[in-house]
């Protein structure tokens, strides 16, 4: 095939926007004043990928060149990752101390909207919309994740979007609003106040919407986009609630005033507080996917692949708990915040139990390789609310060390699962890839070109594709072991330590905590049984159809991102928890952590985090511990090899990475579970346990009534009252127009009168 | 009546009246090279032929019908620039009757960019040709037309040109007046030129009815006007400004000579701003006259009334902290200007009537701002600030307002123009023109971040600023508030209402261009030096309403201003 020419010499155009940063480097600025590029230079290139898209669809350059846009956008976003890899480096090391942050904030001054000042202008001195960053060790870590990712992606689309047919002068939109979704991050996670946050939390709600809708004129994708729009609204104008009476609280939005003193002097009202803080949780459960505003997400797959690890990974999702990670000062009554918020920390993490554990269940039976991942990050996602929540309820009871702990774990876990997440949706978009492409050269050459009823999607097609696609089949492995926990890799470091920590709380503390506990606890064993599930449906055993015959790994730009992501997954969890990265990033409300090696030597350190995460000093920790890698290593991944294990077909081999697991897969037996399938949890968990049939069924009887009415009142009360002044407006003008008569008399006249009404005025007025 | 003083060319009055003096000598010029030839003079009973250059058969390149256009774009330029380097200057008066100051020169500035854009726009509404075949008795009698008035096109430049050298002097020496008598003079040797190119189009019916109702009513105004400053010289004795504002200051009472001659010259500026009831020849006029000259009458010559009201209102009338005699007079009638304006707009199917009326709402606006300076409620430097946003309206309107009726000359170098229909799907068949005429009539509506919002904004926020502090404290009770409140508040409510009203024909102009099927598919006719124009002027209508530019702008007209309300 004439496209296999490598296309790498592409990159060339995106050299000057990577020459950005250095140029700003030489010419003295700071990287804190360089960091409005981040935003910038996306904000400036979205509309430029739009508008040239628009203006030269379809032609030559724009097409093979700039990859429809596709160029611009790495490049942009390129530019965004060397800005924020720069402020990284710069303050990773040198944080300013919380107490003193507000004055670092305040150099950060990007943009003020003063008003118009001086004498002949509108008068007021004060700022009404600054914006400016806000830098702290969460900053970095999500800021880092998200340009990081968000290049991977687009370096991905590259591959994944523009070899297929359909999006073919399409891909301008694409790239826009995938440009403009991800400065919405950026400047979400730069922003120094709430304010700002709120409004790029909303360009992100905005994009989502397009890029969910991408394929418009299917009706599912359509109705999907309405969804995750509505249903993210209910959680945004909760938020919106929230920050108003937060306003109303403090008099500001600024993190600078209201983090330095939340409790200011003891004033502050804990109910009231709470309340504020519970609805910007719930903007948060909206946003993040969490019960029970959870219903979007597995629709949002409608997107392109892409989207949808843009969506669940890199970006949108992590801004929920990016808010909840924000709400820290208020409660932590170490420093100024307010007690008797207890509750906000057990809401927090029932939610989050009680989603991790649903979400789980769901993804036992789904059989859409994005939709088991969809529920995988929901669930995955409630680990981390649950860990928020349980580091909320600490902070508040004052119990710092392990409040530091499990607030650490979160945040990083939240890295790890952001990692692996990215990286296992574009393997799955590689395998939906070549799966389509398979079928349509399939068909192609069969000649019965009707393939409307195949699903690439649908696992049940695949099976076998460990040795079609070993870079694939690798990548997966690793994510997919990640997000259990296999001990050593990824996520383990920090899920150990969420789970661990709330049954600290139950144990030790607070009965009510062993609600989400336990939930955490079995959700581990069932994260183990569904990724396991996933991965051995898809590479392992035989071929389940023939189109896994015709399946090669050749498409260009998608496996970069893979590799890549495959050694930050295996490796960079281990590294950043031995460089003790749970208390670096829990540092960012209680200065405490660098990146650094906790004991002097690497082998000490090795063996001492091993120690730590194996053999705790307290026995119940221990016992949590032990259980967790039990269910998670042991006894999901092994009925799931049970179930859907099996040998390759013959012929057939893989990498020594996977052939292994595809081995030891073959060697548990053999278990039916097709009776279990029929059973009515079963059915239930199909439908997603009914849920979307419940809020069908509860916004038919009163939404649908309400709005209704309301477009009966709009279309004749206030569009009546519209028309009548229309009416009367023309025909106004009209008689107006009838004063001009086109007679030089006439026009005297009038001016006569015009004169001695004037006259008459002047005169009358006066005497 | 203090005389008028010696004029005497010195070199300093000659810089400090450079523009007039550069306009003077184009004047000259324009009249002289198309008449220079290789005309000899034979010295009587010799042979000797001495050459006169004057008369003969024309040289080529003097003879070139392009030559008028050239000069006096130059002029114009040089005029232009002369004028903006002098803002900064020091005042400086000259002979008794004139001062140059930073005021006259934001005017005159103003003036002299918007003839510039007229001339250089005209350069395709009126064309020369160089290759003017004659016609012969061959031709059918369509083609005799056509030459003869190809012909009467190239013939006629030099009129059209010195016509508006002539408006652009009587225009730039009205603004340094400070005598009524000057100011009078001035005003008509700029009006009669206008009157005259109203109706330059003199073989279309439309073109001279438009000229002779213009004229009529014009000068019916002018001589109310005139009998009204007669009236106030016989008060005062005096035609001088500060001499009339040092008796109206010592007035006992209200006299009537004096107010009669205000209301008098009320109704004479208010023929010039196109004030209701006294703008009903303006739409006529617009409609008939070349788009480059309704655009003229629209900016410039609005603004050249609105110099005569500053002078007259607030320089003589305005009592220090008192409620000016005018006030309800001038508040009443913007309401009314604004409201007829708007109302007439809506449903005006030729979009030069549209621009009219639009043209006379705009004027309903800038005299309410100016009735609150009369309203003894707001302090100095509100006041600065209320007439500086007036002036920075109609200096950012010469650059949309003409903008906008420089689109209509491009359509005119077709033959179209006078229907809405004409700028249909112009979008399609020329996107940046079409993008220019949308952003002239967004800034028109007002729209932000351009400069007509920005201007609005001012006038409102003057508006507002000053009056709604009058209202009661008790904001508990929004009912008590509005009942306290001075009047004058009102009159931005009736701006914002107003604006509300006009967005329905500005956003039809965008309706209509982007959204209807092109009356015919051929691109617009080349017309290069006036897509520069419209050009320039759609991006200048950007960059005054955000950004350093705009800036800049505030501060020049602020400091005139300034210098004005203290002198």
């Amino acid at each position: 095939m004439g496209e296999n020419k490598s296309e790498l010499g592409l990159l060339v155009y995106i050299l000057p926007f990577l020459a950005v940063t250095p140029a700003l480097f030489a010419m003295g600025w700071e990287s804190y004043e360089a960091s409005i590029l981040i935003v910038a230079v996306p904000f400036m290139t979205f509309p430029v990928i739009l508008i040239v898209g628009q203006l030269y669809n379809g032609e030559e350059f724009w097409k093979n060149k700039m990859k429809e846009g596709g160029i611009l956008a790495l490049g942009a976003l390129g530019a965004s990752l060397s800005a924020a890899l720069w402020l990284v480096y710069d303050y990773v090391d040198a944080l300013p101390n919380f107490d003193e942050q507000q004055s670092v904030t305040q150099w950060l001054e990007w943009v003020s909207f003063d008003l118009l000042q001086s004498d002949y202008t509108l008068t007021s001195g004060s700022k009404i919309l600054g914006m400016g960053v806000w830098i702290d060790s969460i900053t970095l870590m999500i800021l880092f994740v998200a340009t990081f990712l968000c290049f991977l992606i687009c370096w991905f689309s590259l591959g994944y979007m523009n070899t297929d047919p359909i999006n073919e002068d399409r891909n301008h939109r694409f790239y826009g609003e995938f440009v403009l979704f991800a400065l919405g991050m950026f400047g979400m996670v730069l922003a120094d106040n709430f304010l700002w946050l709120f409004i790029f939390w909303e360009v992100m709600g905005l994009c989502s919407y397009l890029l969910i809708g991408f394929y418009y004129w299917k009706d599912s994708a359509a109705y999907a986009s309405k969804k995750a729009f509505l249903t993210t609204r209910v959680g945004d104008v909760f938020l919106m609630i929230g920050l108003f009476i937060l306003y109303d609280i403090y008099g500001s939005l600024e993190f600078s005033v209201i983090f330095h003193d939340p409790s200011l002097n003891g004033t502050v009202d804990s109910g009231k507080l709470f309340w504020a803080l519970l609805m910007m949780f719930i903007g948060a459960v909206g946003k993040s996917a969490q019960f029970p505003l959870h219903v979007w997400l597995p629709d949002a797959m409608e997107g392109p692949t892409p989207v949808s690890a843009l969506i669940h990974a890199a970006t949108m999702v992590n801004a929920g708990l990016y808010l909840v990670a924000r709400m820290v000062p208020f409660v932590d009554v170490g420093h100024h915040g307010v007690s008797g918020l207890e509750d906000l920390g057990l809401i927090i993490a029932y939610i989050g139990g009680i989603t991790a554990f649903m979400a789980a269940a769901i993804a036992f039976v789904q059989n859409d390789i994005k939709k088991v991942l969809a529920y995988s990050t929901m669930s995955q996602l409630a680990y981390i609310f649950t860990g928020l929540g349980s580091a909320l309820w600490f902070y508040n009871n004052d119990e710092h060390h392990a409040a530091v702990v499990v607030f650490g774990s979160s945040m990083f876990h939240l890295f790890n699962h952001a990692m692996a997440k990215g990286m296992l949706f574009m393997a799955s978009g590689s395998v939906i890839h070549e799966v389509h492409h398979a079928h349509d050269h399939l068909h192609h050459e069969n000649g019965n070109g009707n393939g409307h009823d195949f699903d690439p999607q649908d696992m049940r097609n695949m099976g076998g594709l460990a040795s079609k696609m070993p870079v694939t089949a690798t990548a997966m492995m690793f994510g997919s072991m990640s997000i259990i926990g296999i001990p050593l890799i990824g996520g383990f470091w920090s899920k150990e330590g969420i789970i661990a920590e709330t049954w600290l709380a139950a144990l030790e503390h607070e009965p009510l905590m062993y609600g989400p506990a336990i939930l955490v606890l079995l959700t581990a064993g069932m994260t183990g049984f569904y990724m396991s599930r996933m991965w051995f449906m898809t590479f392992a055993g035989e071929p389940k159809s023939e189109v896994v015959e015709h399946i090669h790994e050749e498409t260009q730009w998608i496996k970069m991102p893979l590799v890549v992501l495959t050694a930050i997954t295996a490796f960079g969890g281990f590294a950043f928890a031995l460089l003790g990265a749970t208390d670096y990033l829990s540092s960012a409300y209680d200065y405490s952590g660098h990146l650094k090696l906790h004991k002097s030597t690497l082998l000490e350190s090795i063996l001492y985090k091993l120690e730590y995460a194996f053999l705790p000093e307290k026995i119940n920790l221990r016992i949590v511990g032990w259980v967790t890698i039990f269910l998670s290593f042991i006894v999901g991944p092994v009925l799931a090899a049970r179930i859907h294990g099996g040998k390759l077909a013959d012929g057939e081999s893989s990498t020594p990475f996977v052939s292994w697991l595809v081995s030891a897969s073959s060697k548990f037996g053999k278990q039916d579970v097709s009776s279990l399938a029929e059973s009515d949890l079963s059915v239930a968990l199909q439908n997603r346990l009914y849920f979307d049939d419940l809020y069908e069924g509860v916004l038919a009887r009163t939404v649908i009534p309400f709005s209704q009415f309301t477009a009966w009142f709009d279309r004749n009360v206030i569009d009546g009252l519209v028309k009548q002044i229309e009416t009367k407006s023309v025909s106004g003008s009209v008689q107006v127009r009838g004063l001009t008569t086109g007679s030089a008399r006439d026009y005297i006249l009038m001016a006569t009168v015009g004169m001695l009404s004037i006259i008459t005025l002047l005169w009358g007025m006066n005497s | 009546m203090t005389s008028l003083g010696q004029l005497t060319l010195d070199s300093d009055t000659a810089s400090s009246l450079l523009p007039e003096t550069v306009m003077l000598v184009g004047l000259i010029t324009i009249v002289l090279i198309p008449n220079l030839g290789d005309a000899k003079f034979r010295i009587p009973l010799t042979s000797v032929r001495v050459p006169v250059l004057l008369g003969g058969s024309r040289f080529d390149m003097t003879n070139d019908p392009r030559m008028p256009n050239r000069i006096s774009n130059i002029t114009f330029l040089v005029a232009f620039l002369s004028s903006l380097v002098l803002i900064s200057e020091s005042p400086r008066e000259v002979g008794g009757v004139l001062m140059a100051d930073g005021f006259s020169r934001i005017f005159s500035t103003m003036f002299l960019g918007a003839l510039l854009l007229v001339s250089v726009a005209t350069t395709h509404r009126i064309p020369a040709k160089t290759k003017a075949p004659i016609p012969d008795d061959s031709d059918s009698k369509a083609a005799i037309d056509r030459k003869i008035s190809v012909l009467i096109d190239n013939r006629r430049q030099v009129d059209f040109y010195i016509l508006l050298i002539m408006v652009g002097l009587g225009m730039s020496m009205m603004t340094m007046a400070t005598n009524l008598f000057m100011m009078i003079v001035c005003i008509e040797l700029a009006s009669l030129s206008t009157y005259v190119l109203v109706a330059f189009h003199k073989e279309s019916p439309a073109g001279g009815e438009a000229g002779a109702k213009y004229f009529i009513v014009g000068s019916v105004a002018s001589a109310i006007g005139i009998y009204g400053m007669s009236l106030l010289y016989l008060w005062s004795g005096s035609l001088d400004l500060d001499v009339l504002r040092e008796s109206w200051q010592a007035m006992d009472g209200v006299d009537p000579f004096a107010a009669f001659g205000i209301g008098m010259m009320l109704v004479a500026f208010g023929f010039k701003v196109s004030a209701a009831p006294f703008h009903l020849a303006a739409p006529d006029a617009y409609s008939g006259a070349a788009s480059p000259i309704s655009g003229l009458l629209a900016t410039a010559s609005k603004a050249m009334g609105f110099v005569a009201l500053f002078r007259v209102l607030v320089i003589i009338t305005v009592p220090e902290g008192a409620e000016a005699l005018w006030m309800v007079a001038l508040g009443i009638f913007a309401v009314v200007t604004m409201t007829w304006g708007n109302l007439a707009a809506l449903t005006s199917e030729n979009p030069k009537r549209m621009l009219a009326y639009s043209s006379v709402a705009h004027a309903g606006y800038m005299l309410a701002a100016i009735a609150v300076v009369g309203s003894g409620i707001s302090s100095t430097e509100e006041s600065v600030v209320i007439l500086t946003a007036v002036t920075f309206h109609l200096a950012v309107l010469v650059l949309f307002k003409l903008g906008a009726f420089l689109v209509i000359t491009h359509l005119e170098t077709e033959g179209k123009g006078h229907s809405i229909d004409h700028l249909h799907g112009l979008g399609n068949r020329d996107p940046m023109i079409a993008g220019s005429m949308f952003l002239f009539v967004l800034s028109l509506a007002g729209v932000p971040p351009l400069s007509g919002f920005l201007s609005k904004l001012l006038m409102i926020n003057g508006i507002v600023s000053t009056s709604a502090s009058t209202g009661s404290s008790d904001t508990s009770d929004i009912a008590t508030w509005a009942e306290s409140v001075d009047p004058l508040f009102w009159l931005a409510a009736a701006i914002v209402l107003n604006s509300a009203l006009s967005l329905f024909y500005y956003l039809r102009i965008g309706l209509v261009m982007f959204f209807e099927e092109p009356v015919s598919s051929k691109p617009l006719k080349a017309a290069p030096s006036l897509r520069m124009s419209i050009f320039a002027c759609a991006i200048l209508t950007l960059l005054c309403g955000v950004g350093p530019v705009s800036e800049w702008l505030l501060d020049l007209v602020n400091g005139a201003i300034d210098s004005f309300m203290h002198q």
